[in-house]
């Protein structure tokens, strides 16, 4: 069922690309402007799969399609290379060599910046192909005389001249980029691509080397690019230097804007809405040089009210009208990582309600001595000392309560202890390991991980998909890149994220958006995404902020029943909740520890009452 | 080319460069500073200062009009394009803005192609700075080295808006901390208005006081986007001071590789941007913080 | 429907193309970017060369005898698309012309790398290209192709022709520096102004190369400025022959050295705004030639009645390359490329707006006459588009080079 279900699109795909050349010619459409939109969607791939789904607006893809696209038609038309196909691969992996070797400088920035540096290294580009490599490009003039591809099957040989067939060519083509592309979508590393673009802070906490993703991503894009720029000489029998400049790069990305981000056939559709309105309103309307113009306010329009353009736009239409807004709709790429495992997510769930959540948990749970040891932590924020010298131990099994008025420190003290912010001075030992100046990546994969104090959630996944990219976290390494494995063929995947729900409380709304869920769902969810990491340690910043009485109640419940396998420590403000929880509380005051005892110790000190509220009897026994 | 009165010609002509990038990037880098909104059309607004000067100058005949008329009808075109899309945006993500924005700046430059056609458009300087001036060791033309200090006084404007208005201090304080200036009551959203208008005006104002110097096309602004992106990275993202050091950084670079091949220009110029942020990923000026 | 009933095989888009009522060509001009002030100049030229071989214009009839009502009686409808000046939108826009429009002949250029690019499509496709605009060596010779022709004449011919004028006019062994455009078209006549001029013992003292739409030509003039050159020779062309001419006179160049511009670009005088006074430049056509050219005077006035102003060398070009080909099929009596093209090859003299001329049959070159002009002074002006003084017209055929000496290779006819 579920086979099935993910071949829908690719079936789609080659069925529509069949018939294209049937039913497009009635619709005003040239081959040669098929050809062209078949090149700038599998330009489009890739830069969806960068865009769309990373969340890394890129403005200098221009630099990858010229690169893949003079190297291939350099081969061809300058060194004499007969085969196309090789020339095109080899211009595609050039392209991604320089990918990785752009995304190294471009991607030590994220958002503006990061878009600012790749216009400016596409135009670097550009000069470059213009000047000092003019030799072997052309220069303004370009290469003419790309070949066209011809194939020897031993018994005969075919060959793509110009028009429809140089479409079967191209669609070939672009049909081993969507399936390879759906494929990447689908894959583990689709799904935390997915989770980078909603949340990198969070990615990254819950330990993916998240920079490791990004590049990748980049590079996968400039394969895609580079493999384009070769087919798009082969296209016009000339490879142009206009295929370098930063117009590319715009017209790129605004037609992935206008037909649909995150879709993957949303460059497709932007691609031919541009070319067919290009031909119509210059032709038909005679606008002449006005076209643009009328592009760009189309643009524009989409932009401000159709955020998903096109293609995203038909799908949540087709949502409403099917009225399961839920289910994924079958020309969505991106739903269809959740519909992976939605579709038997149930029965996996039955069945492994009993399975444990990691053999680390438990193999914890039998150790004894101290599971984390603080020495001399101490954090100063220029001027403003916020930790100061805190010695700080806990014992494998413990659950450890923190509290202190507003402005003790203690948020600060829980950032360093997850190595999100390193201490000023002071050693933190975790498992016998100095962790002090790690990241908290390596932290989170060491088994030390934290849910925070503000939800730190992936907002346009589901329930399910927030748990599973928590997961495979635990389950494939900081990172990996296996492209074209299937989420499902994870060992223990499934069974993880049913126990993960199951011990969340969630079990019954796997495949809800995570923005229809209600504030105490979102705060169990925030939970439940340090659970799937298996933490040997858990830390949690102020888990009943918010809630209701009711929820509290049900929230300490939980926390109870997840203490049993692990050591955790809270930070709370509801003394009553932490007394009942924890152990022994540690009370920090203006960054120091106050005292550390008992809940009984700590009900009778005077020296908490008086941090209290300056030592108003009877505040904490109320 | 290689001698010392043509190192000492290019080593000044790059400070007159360098001055214009200086003050188109400062409006780039004040609106990104306290609206957290890169403006993709602030090269189409450049252009439209230029246009609008000139439309003006075709009327009036004279410059000072045309000046005035080229800033003011940007500042208004940044205010109403601040009211009527970027504030809907302010809550969406970056990319959206950009992707406005870029959207946005191509209207501009089609609307004008299709009113002041392709036509390159000239705009003669004012006849007090018409003229070569001889430097003893270069010729240069009296305008260019007007619009040196022109730019200066502006980068001075500026300045004291900043550093010695209220408003300025709301602005600075929203660079460094736009929470804050939040929750301080202040109306920030006018606020935001103010500082679109201004930035824009800016690169109004460069529009139309660069007009004599290279002449008019719609497509005038879209070069200097790119550049003005160098300087800023150059400089640190939201940093005024860092607009005129980097603005200064860029038109040297420009002007002493063209000595030996202008081909390399800008070559060495994304060179050196690459080295800042290899080095200096926040800019020489940048403070960390924003992203 | 004689061309209907001949035996040709099919090829390109015959005979698609030419069987109905009427018969397409594409036209690609630059309307957008640097080049398209000319580009729409010789844009008009088309048109009204459409106009006239529609209703059988006198003109039209004086350069091809045989022409009635349309070419071969089909009425010529034509497509416009915008090129930019960019290769890439030039080919594109033509394949769509060639494939939807099944176009029998296309046209455009004003930017020789459009040219060259169009020249192969055209080889590629097997559907003529007669280039309206094109300044470069190579169009018609390494790059030269059997189904792409050029009636005007490009930077070597130019340079052959003004290096002797500026030989006499500014004597020997001077020091020249070159404004230079990146491409093709920059860099041929670059070369070919300094192999002509060398020989008069002239060097280069700097070539400034800078690419197509420089905004700002302040870093390339001040390293002009200071390379103590007798003669600036300015190779620019469209948008940036204005611009760098003005700041040259800006930056105080134009008073240190005189000023050459080997190939004249259309309307350069009226947008120098007086620039251009007592420069001298090569060129296509000047309308003043109208006294010695009949021709000439007739399309001046069909031009001007229709347009307003006189026809810069653009139009004239692009309407005289539609007329030559409108006879060629005339005398073919088919729209079968390989007969066109055969026809074209007959090197049979035929009449132009600057007299009569041929084309080669080894590089599909026009050998036609070079006009070297000088802008008037002001007070000389006898009406406001009265810009230059014809100082000579020199006959193409002592001025072109070998057809072979740029490396041209025809290729097929089929």
């Amino acid at each position: 069922m579920l086979k099935q279900r993910s071949f829908l699109i690719e079936t789609l795909t080659a069925l529509g690309l069949i018939l294209a050349p049937f039913v497009l010619p009635h619709l005003g459409f040239a081959p040669n402007t098929v050809n062209r939109i078949l090149v700038w969607g599998l330009f489009g791939l890739g830069f969806d799969i960068l865009f769309g789904f990373t969340g890394l607006l890129s403005f200098g893809q221009s630099a990858f399609y010229g690169t893949g696209g003079f190297v291939a038609a350099y081969l061809l038309t300058r060194a004499g290379f007969p085969n196309v196909m090789l020339a095109l691969l080899i211009g595609m992996i050039a392209a991604a060599v320089v990918g990785y070797l752009v995304g190294l400088i471009a991607l030590r920035r994220t958002g503006i910046y990061f878009a600012m540096i790749t216009v400016a290294i596409a135009e670097v580009f550009f000069f470059v192909e213009f000047n000092p490599l003019s030799g072997w490009t052309g220069g303004e003039n370009g290469l003419p005389g790309v070949p066209t591809p011809s194939f020897n099957l031993g018994f005969t040989t075919v060959h793509f001249t110009t028009g429809w067939s140089l479409y079967q060519f191209l669609a070939l083509c672009y049909f081993v980029g969507v399936v390879i592309a759906l494929r990447i979508v689908r894959s583990p590393v689709g799904a935390i691509l997915s989770a980078i673009r909603d949340n990198p802070l969070r990615a990254t906490a819950v330990g993916h080397n998240i920079h490791g993703y990004k590049l990748a991503a980049f590079v996968i894009a400039a394969a895609y690019a580079g493999f384009a720029g070769g087919l798009l000489g082969v296209l016009q029998a000339f490879m142009p230097p206009d295929a370098f400049t930063f117009d590319t790069s715009g017209q790129l990305v605004m037609q992935t804007a206008i037909g649909g981000r995150g879709t993957l056939f949303g460059p497709l559709v932007g691609a031919a809405v541009w070319l067919f309105l290009q031909d119509f309103l210059q032709a038909a309307v005679g606008l002449g040089a006005a076209w643009k113009l009328v592009l760009g306010i189309v643009f524009v329009l989409l932009v401000c009210f159709l955020r998903r353009g096109i293609v995203g736009g038909l799908e949540d239409l087709y949502r409403k009208i099917v009225g399961k807004r839920s289910k994924p709709s079958e020309v969505s790429p991106p739903a269809v990582a959740s519909s992976v495992g939605a579709a038997n997510q149930p029965k996996a769930a039955q069945a492994s309600t009993a399975a444990p959540i990691s053999a680390r948990a438990r193999e914890s749970a039998t150790r004894i001595g101290p599971i984390l040891q603080a020495t001399g932590l101490t954090k100063r924020y220029g001027g403003l000392l916020a930790n100061s010298d805190i010695d700080f131990t806990v014992l494998h099994g413990e659950l450890r309560g923190i509290i202190g008025p507003n402005g003790a420190g203690k948020s600060t003290f829980f950032k360093m202890l997850t190595c999100e912010v390193p201490p000023t001075s002071g050693t933190i030992v975790f498992e016998g390991r100095d962790i002090t100046g790690t990241s908290v990546t390596n932290v989170c994969q060491l088994g030390l991980t934290k849910s925070y104090q503000v939800n730190q959630l992936f907002t346009g996944l589901t329930v399910r998909e927030n748990i599973v990219i928590a997961a495979l976290a635990k389950l494939r390494g900081k990172f990996r890149l296996d492209l074209f494995r299937s989420l499902d063929s994870i060992p223990g995947l499934n069974a993880q994220v049913a126990r993960t729900l199951e011990l969340v409380n969630l079990a019954a709304r796997p495949d809800t958006p995570v923005s229809e869920l209600a504030y105490g769902e979102k705060r169990r969810l925030e939970i439940g995404l340090a659970l799937a990491t298996s933490p040997s340690l858990l830390l949690l910043d102020e888990p009943l902020a918010g809630m209701s009485p009711q929820e509290r109640v049900e929230t300490v419940k939980l926390l109870k029943s997840i203490s049993r396998d692990r050591t955790m420590i809270i930070i709370d403000h509801d003394m009553d909740a932490l007394f009942e929880l924890a152990e022994r509380v540690t009370v920090l005051q203006e960054g120091r520890v106050l005292i550390e005892g008992t809940p009984d110790e700590i009900k009778k000190s005077t020296a908490v009452q008086e941090a209290y509220l300056g030592g108003v009897q009877g505040v904490l026994d109320a | 080319m290689f001698n010392w009165p043509n190192f000492v010609s290019q080593v000044f002509n790059g400070l007159a460069l360098g001055a214009l990038l200086a003050l188109i990037s400062s409006g780039l880098t004040i609106i990104y500073g306290t609206l957290g909104v890169l403006n993709l059309a602030h090269g189409a607004m450049f252009m439209l200062g230029g246009y609008a000067g000139y439309a003006a100058f075709q009327y009036t005949g004279s410059f000072i009009i045309a000046v005035i008329a080229g800033s003011l009808f940007v500042m208004v075109v940044g205010v109403l394009m601040e009211r009527i899309i970027i504030r809907h945006f302010y809550q969406r993500p970056h990319e959206d803005q950009l992707l406005v924005t870029f959207g946005i700046g191509i209207c501009f430059v089609e609307l004008v192609r299709l009113v002041f056609s392709s036509d390159s458009k000239l705009v003669p300087p004012p006849p007090l700075f018409q003229g070569i001036t001889s430097l003893g060791f270069l010729f240069y033309p009296t305008y260019r080295l007007a619009v040196v200090g022109i730019v200066a006084i502006a980068l001075g404007v500026l300045f004291v808006v900043l550093y010695r208005t209220r408003l300025g201090m709301i602005v600075r304080a929203g660079i460094e901390d736009s929470v804050m200036v939040d929750s301080l009551g202040i109306n920030v959203y006018r606020v935001f208005m103010i500082v679109f208008g201004i930035g824009a005006m800016a690169a109004g104002f460069a529009g139309i006081i660069n007009a004599p110097v290279v002449s008019l096309t719609p497509g005038v602004g879209d070069d200097i986007l790119v550049e003005t992106f160098v300087v800023v990275v150059i400089g640190g993202v939201g940093s005024f001071p860092g607009a005129i050091l980097g603005g200064l950084i860029a038109g040297e670079i420009i002007s002493i590789t063209s000595i030996f091949d202008p081909g390399y220009a800008y070559v060495m110029l994304f060179a050196a941007m690459t080295l800042v942020l290899v080095v200096r990923p926040h800019g020489l000026l940048g403070v960390q913080g924003r992203e | 429907m004689p061309a209907y009933a001949e035996d040709h095989p099919a090829i390109g888009t015959y005979p698609a193309g030419s069987s109905g009522p009427s018969v397409f060509i594409g036209i690609s001009v630059p309307r957008t970017g640097t080049y398209a002030v000319q580009g729409e100049d010789e844009l008009k030229g088309y048109e009204l060369a459409v106009e006239h071989i529609n209703s059988g214009h006198e003109l039209i009839k004086k350069i091809s005898p045989k022409t009635k009502k349309g070419v071969l009686g089909k009425e010529v409808k034509y497509g416009v698309a915008d090129s930019a000046a960019k290769p890439n939108e030039a080919v594109q826009a033509q394949q769509r012309f060639i494939s939807e429009n099944k176009a029998i002949v296309i046209t455009g250029g004003t930017s020789s790398a459009v040219a060259v690019a169009l020249n192969k499509l055209a080889q590629r496709e097997k559907v003529l290209f007669v280039c309206g605009i094109s300044g470069s060596n190579d169009t018609t010779g390494k790059d030269c192709v059997r189904y792409g022709f050029r009636q005007n004449f490009y930077g070597q011919t130019a340079a052959a022709a003004i290096s002797p004028v500026l030989i006499k006019t500014f004597g020997k062994n001077k020091k020249a520096a070159y404004l230079t455009p990146d491409y093709t078209y920059g860099h041929t006549v670059t070369k070919s102004m300094q192999d002509q001029l060398a020989e008069a013992g002239w060097t280069t003292v700097t070539n400034q190369v800078s690419p197509l739409g420089a905004p700002d030509f302040s870093s390339y003039l001040l390293n002009v400025a200071n390379s103590g050159a007798d003669v600036l020779i300015n190779v620019n062309w469209g948008h940036d022959a204005v611009l760098s001419i003005q700041q040259a006179k800006q930056f105080g160049v134009l008073d240190k050295m005189k000023l050459v511009v080997p190939y004249q670009v259309p309307f350069l005088a009226r947008e120098t705004g007086g620039l251009m006074q007592g420069v001298y430049a090569a060129t296509d056509y000047w309308w003043s030639i109208e006294d010695k050219y009949p021709l000439a005077k007739m399309f001046n006035e069909a031009f001007e009645k229709k347009y307003n102003y006189k026809p810069e060398w653009g139009a004239a070009n692009a309407y005289i390359s539609f007329a030559h080909w409108a006879r060629m099929v005339e005398e073919a009596g088919t729209f079968y490329p390989p007969d066109v093209i055969k026809t074209y090859e007959k090197e049979e003299v035929i009449p132009s707006l600057v007299g009569d001329v041929h084309y080669r049959k080894e590089d599909h070159q026009c050998v036609r006459p070079v006009i070297i002009v000088k802008g008037k002074e002001q007070k000389d002006m006898k009406g406001k588009e009265d810009y230059y003084d014809i100082v000579e017209i020199v006959p193409g055929a002592g001025l072109m080079q070998k057809p072979d000496a740029f490396g041209c290779n025809l290729g097929d006819y089929t």
